[in-house]
């Protein structure tokens, strides 16, 4: 028996949950082609500033924002010290950022201790019937949304967008026109950096501290980049919404267990199917669009 | 030069030798002979516990309440009047680099003695080495049950021990109808199933069980399951740091069901660490946790001090800390006893029944190694976690190792086995 | 014209190899001598120790052919390395007899090239390539791990043998071949002298493919697709083949790795371990096939001498050392110490007939 509510709920939970552990990833990757195998670890510094923060005494509104610059800093500082020498070599730079990720996940553990007491989820719950819901988990695919939307408007809207993805498109006839390319990198790596940060800093309440907790993001995340596809906001639009309903809905009605089973089992059939990705199935119009728009 | 110069730092005032050099002159009988068995040879303890890694938050205290142990032999006089060494790695909570570990342990450094692994998992890994090697070795976290094994001293408590001390506790206090939630994996699914045999034992039932992926943070969907059942009690052994979201995200939604569980609060100490009030209202049945009140653990001087003075910044005392510390006594004791560190030898006189007061004890008493199956009757806590997150014992006893005595009737006195008994026997023993 | 030497050493010799001298030969020999007699003067311990290191070194190499030969690079080597470990221990242990291991041998190495084989149909005939064919195959290792933890239950047990979850698959039987009474055990040192024979057969194998006309095609694709495929090669199918090629040496050394343990559990599958590979050959020098093997038994003795000392700073050094390596030597330890010693001489002496490996460009894709 489905509960009408309940499985909204769990959807916008999931959809939450994907579209947050994958944006700063499929930012990095979709426009700089980098694939940054430290990306757990960004989220799980996000996740300290932010606790740190509160735990000193900061309220929790202002702790989040801590975080995410935090992140932001250190994604910049890695940027100009360590990606930026490899944006040719796309391949090595996994293998950079995985070593970066093992020792910041190590370095944490030795600076930090096994764990940080915890920030308590806020806003209570809403009550429905004999079930209720996390208020803050419910909330958060709104922030997933807003999210979504500032990062369109950015890429496709502003000025900065604009240069960012002609460079992505073909850095050397930017260069020529006089875009920074190289500021173009710097920046889109800050944003995707942020992002990471931001999802640990929100997920932050609701998870225990610990140096590894970063890897929980991961699966999700690298299945939602894979099964969007080439077009970053709209493949992850669409693999959250997707692959968080099938997760929703078989969750619901046979467990969690099922649930996990059958995010894997549409993601495989995804890419058996649609090895170009959800948005590479209206990537061709959507570039159209694209086109008329710049 | 980093190893030498780490060991000589433990060395640091505790007379710990270094087992670099000694492992090179054959601290084995091999070169030494009976001359070295008896003389001032140091005794070497291998000790293999996660410092680093996703077992490292547990893993930790029982590295340094074994160290702890071993300072206090030391200082004591050794054993037998002679010293101990450790051999202590840090296998990163890798399963693989466990298995390696244990190989060198066993064969380079031929350790008298093996402490490892936080795991069942990780005890699989090394257990065909342990049989394969006869070498003694020490078990030490609660556990699922049932290992019935020629080498293996499993004295942490058992599952049935830990649950048998929370739920019939549970059943007086709420009621029968019992939800069971549990980490989908050999120790989930084995507590599960004790959760059924001890809810028909005390006349109650079990509505329906989860098992819940190792890698799920996400419990939106459990706790709207949960409500739908709405049972009196939950049974959760919900297990690891991805698992520990469950609790706060019960707490958020408002679910407000008492909860037993023997995995929560003694060996992660969630207490500690989340915001009250997520584990308000939960049943721990532990043998240990920092907070148990026998004069032997708080008192001034007490087993809680102690670790302390030696470990100033340690975070907790954790179950599995106290099982590695009084472990190594009864290891002293039975050496003492066999007047050798012949691994045969030890584990006749580890069988003949030592004894040993254990701070989870209360005052005069001391728990016992049985022989026959190498488990502990342990003394059993329910503790209980308020909405400060206060914890309190409501109830304390001993309670005996049952399954392998009594259901399936593991004697290793009698017999070598190296076996892994499961529920499914107990319910083809019982009929 | 054709030297005795010529005839022995020319097909396995040519541009797409570092090593083409008769120095270079008497070195491999030496070294090869020295390996083999090492088990000789080592305990039991070590010898098996090592083995475990070259039979990682296998599986290194399997990726320095798909991905320094053909450009492909796979985070999935440890998919058809796990899809190999755990036939070999369904198998064997149904079975149950010595004829059943020697027989799970072959059964397991056929899974892995199969589950390769579909893989790479999928994503080269759907036209995946680049950076999305190594998240792709990242994505199937994480599907993998994720869904081997959860296989504890009861309903997941092959004929007489539970897949086991996250606490995987005990009791998985030493390596033999034969059948009963007239059969071969390797443990020890003779597991260790198999391990070896297995590397040095595949090293001399591979130098054959790549130095052979496949080879060519191979390297034209990494190179330059466009214009492969204007010469009229499938690019589809060059890359097929050598995936497919890959797998089933990834699965022999999952095989090996199996029984060198007793064991396998899902961690083979982990983030971690996927990653080992690729940092293996990438510090070797991915263009070598040789290099990949050295830097995966330097790397891994090193990693464990790390973990003996119990430092807190073990994997915080791992990753520093790791990070500079990529960032001050692009093309790996290898290829670079070869360029500046012997490629000297080599390429002096070469000049006019080919061009030497080395001076090309070393590109990821």
């Amino acid at each position: 028996m489905v509960n009408v509510v309940n499985l909204l709920f769990q959807f916008l939970d999931s959809f939450a949950f994907i579209v947050l552990a994958a944006i700063g990833l499929a930012i990095i990757f979709g426009m700089m082609g980098v694939i940054n195998l430290a990306h757990g670890e960004f989220i799980m510094v996000g996740a300290y500033g932010t606790t740190l923060a509160y735990n000193a005494g900061a309220p929790l509104l202002l702790s989040i924002p801590v975080g995410v610059l935090a992140t932001t800093v250190m994604g910049l500082v890695l940027e100009r010290s360590v990606v930026r020498r490899l944006y040719d070599r796309p391949l090595d730079s996994m293998v950079a950022t995985f070593a970066l990720g093992l020792a910041l996940t190590q370095l944490t553990r030795i600076v930090f201790g096994n764990s940080l007491s915890s920030i308590g989820i806020p806003l209570g719950s809403v009550q429905y019937g004999q079930f209720s819901y996390s208020m803050y988990r419910v909330l958060l695919s709104s922030v997933a949304l807003a999210v979504l939307a500032a990062a369109y408007v950015v890429f496709t809207r502003t000025e900065f967008g604009i240069r960012a993805r002609a460079t992505i498109q073909d850095a050397d006839t930017a260069s020529a026109m006089g875009v920074e390319t190289d500021r173009m990198y710097t920046v889109t790596f800050g944003i995707g950096s942020a992002l990471a940060g931001l999802t640990g800093a929100l997920y932050a309440p609701t998870m225990s501290i610990v140096p590894g907790m970063g890897s929980s993001f991961l699966v999700e995340a690298f299945v939602a980049v894979v099964t969007g596809g080439a077009s970053v906001l709209l493949g992850t639009t669409l693999a959250g919404g997707g692959l968080g309903l099938v997760n929703a809905l078989f969750s619901n009605v046979y467990g969690t267990f099922i649930g996990q089973i059958a995010l894997l089992f549409v993601a495989v059939l995804i890419l058996r199917f649609l090895p170009n990705g959800l948005s590479g199935a209206v990537e061709g119009v959507r570039e159209r669009m694209e086109r008329e728009n710049t | 030069m980093s190893e030498r110069s780490r060991r000589a730092f433990l060395a640091t005032g505790t007379a710990l030798a270094t087992v670099g050099l000694a492992g090179c002159s054959g601290g084995g009988g091999g070169g030494g002979g009976s001359a070295g068995e008896s003389g001032d040879e140091p005794i070497t303890i291998g000790v293999l516990e996660d410092r680093s890694g996703n077992f490292a938050l547990v893993g930790d205290p029982k590295h340094k309440a074994t160290l702890l142990a071993i300072e206090e032999i030391n200082e004591a006089g050794g054993i037998n009047g002679r010293q101990i060494e450790v051999f202590d790695p840090d296998p990163q909570s890798d399963n693989q680099r466990y298995k390696e570990l244990t190989e060198r342990a066993i064969q380079q450094e031929d350790v008298d003695v093996l402490w490892a692994g936080y795991s069942s998992a990780t005890r699989e890994t090394i257990r065909p080495t342990i049989d394969r090697e006869d070498q003694l070795y020490f078990y030490t976290t609660q556990y699922e049950g049932g290992v019935c094994d020629h080498n293996v001293f499993a004295v942490g408590p058992t599952a049935r021990q830990q649950l048998g001390a929370v739920l019939p506790y549970l059943v007086d206090e709420y009621g029968t109808d019992i939800y069971t939630i549990a980490a989908d994996y050999n120790f989930g699914q084995l507590s599960a199933d004790w959760v059924k045999v001890l809810a028909s034992e005390n006349g109650a039932n079990v509505l329906d069980e989860e098992f819940i992926p190792l890698s799920e943070t996400d419990f939106g969907s459990v706790i709207n399951r949960i409500q739908e059942a709405d049972p009196d009690f939950v049974m959760s052994m919900l297990v690891g740091a991805n698992h520990t979201a469950f609790y706060e995200q019960k707490a958020s939604a408002g679910l407000e069901v008492p909860i037993g569980t023997s995995t929560a609060m003694a060996q992660g100490y969630e207490h500690r660490r989340l915001d009250a009030p997520a584990m308000s209202n939960i049943f721990a049945g532990v043998n240990y946790m920092e907070e148990i009140p026998t004069t032997r653990n708080t008192d001034d001087g007490g087993f809680v001090d102690r670790y302390f003075e030696m470990w100033p910044d340690a975070p907790y005392l954790n179950e599995e800390a106290q099982t590695n510390y009084f472990s190594v006594y009864m290891y002293k004791q039975a050496v003492e006893q066999a007047g050798t560190t012949d691994q045969e030898e030890v584990k006749a006189a580890l069988e003949s029944g030592i004894t040993y007061g254990a701070p989870e004890a209360p005052e005069g008493e001391e728990i016992a190694l049985d022989g026959a199956t190498h488990h502990v009757d342990h003394h059993m806590w329910v503790m209980r976690c308020d909405d400060q997150h206060n914890v309190e014992a409501v109830e304390n006893r001993v309670i005996p190792e049952q399954f392998l005595s009594g259901t399936v009737g593991c004697d290793l006195t009698q017999e070598d086995e190296e076996t892994q008994y499961t529920p499914q026997d107990y319910y083809e023993e019982a009929g | 014209m054709t030297s005795p030497y010529e005839r022995l050493f020319g097909r396995f010799e040519g541009p797409n190899t570092i090593g083409n001298t008769r120095v270079f030969w008497a070195g491999l020999t030496v070294a090869l001598a020295l390996a083999a007699a090492y088990p000789l003067v080592v305990s039991a311990y070590t010898a098996g120790n090592t083995a475990l290191f070259m039979l990682y070194g296998l599986l290194a190499m399997s990726l320095s052919l798909v991905w320094g030969y053909a450009g492909v690079l796979s985070f999935g080597q440890v998919v058809f390395f796990g899809f190999a470990g755990y036939t070999f221990g369904i198998v064997s242990i149904n079975l149950g007899s010595t004829l059943g291991v020697t027989m799970a041998i072959p059964v397991a190495v056929l899974v892995a090239t199969v589950v390769a084989f579909l893989l790479g149909y999928f994503m080269f005939y759907g036209d995946v390539s680049g950076v999305f064919v190594a998240i792709i195959t990242l994505v199937v290792t994480l599907v993998m791990q994720t869904f081997m933890a959860q296989t504890a239950g009861d309903e997941w047990t092959i004929g007489e043998v539970p897949l086991g979850g996250f606490n995987g698959m005990p009791g998985i039987p030493n390596l033999a071949v034969g059948t009963e009474g007239a059969a071969v055990s390797f443990s020890g040192a003779s597991f260790y002298w198999l391990v070896l024979t297995i590397l040095v057969v595949s090293y001399l194998g591979l130098r054959l493919l790549v130095n052979g006309r496949f080879g060519y095609a191979m390297v034209a694709v990494r190179e330059d697709e466009d214009r492969v495929e204007m010469l009229g090669y499938d690019i589809r199918r060059v890359k097929l083949v050598v995936f497919t090629l890959g797998g089933g040496l990834a699965g022999l050394s999952g095989v090996l790795y199996a029984s060198w343990g007793n064991y396998i559990d899902p961690s083979v599958y982990s983030l971690a371990f996927a990653t080992l590979p690729v940092v293996w050959v990438t510090v070797g020098g991915r263009e070598s096939l040789l290099g990949g093997v050295l830097a995966t038994v330097a790397i891994e003795w090193f990693r464990q001498q790390l973990a003996i000392t119990g430092s807190a700073w073990a994997t915080v050094v791992v990753g520093t050392l790791l990070l500079i390596v990529v960032l001050a030597l692009p093309e790996g330890i290898v290829p670079f110490v070869h360029r500046k010693t012997v490629g000297f001489v080599e390429g002096r002496r070469m000049v006019g007939e080919d061009t030497p490996a080395a001076d090309r460009e070393g590109t990821a894709e």
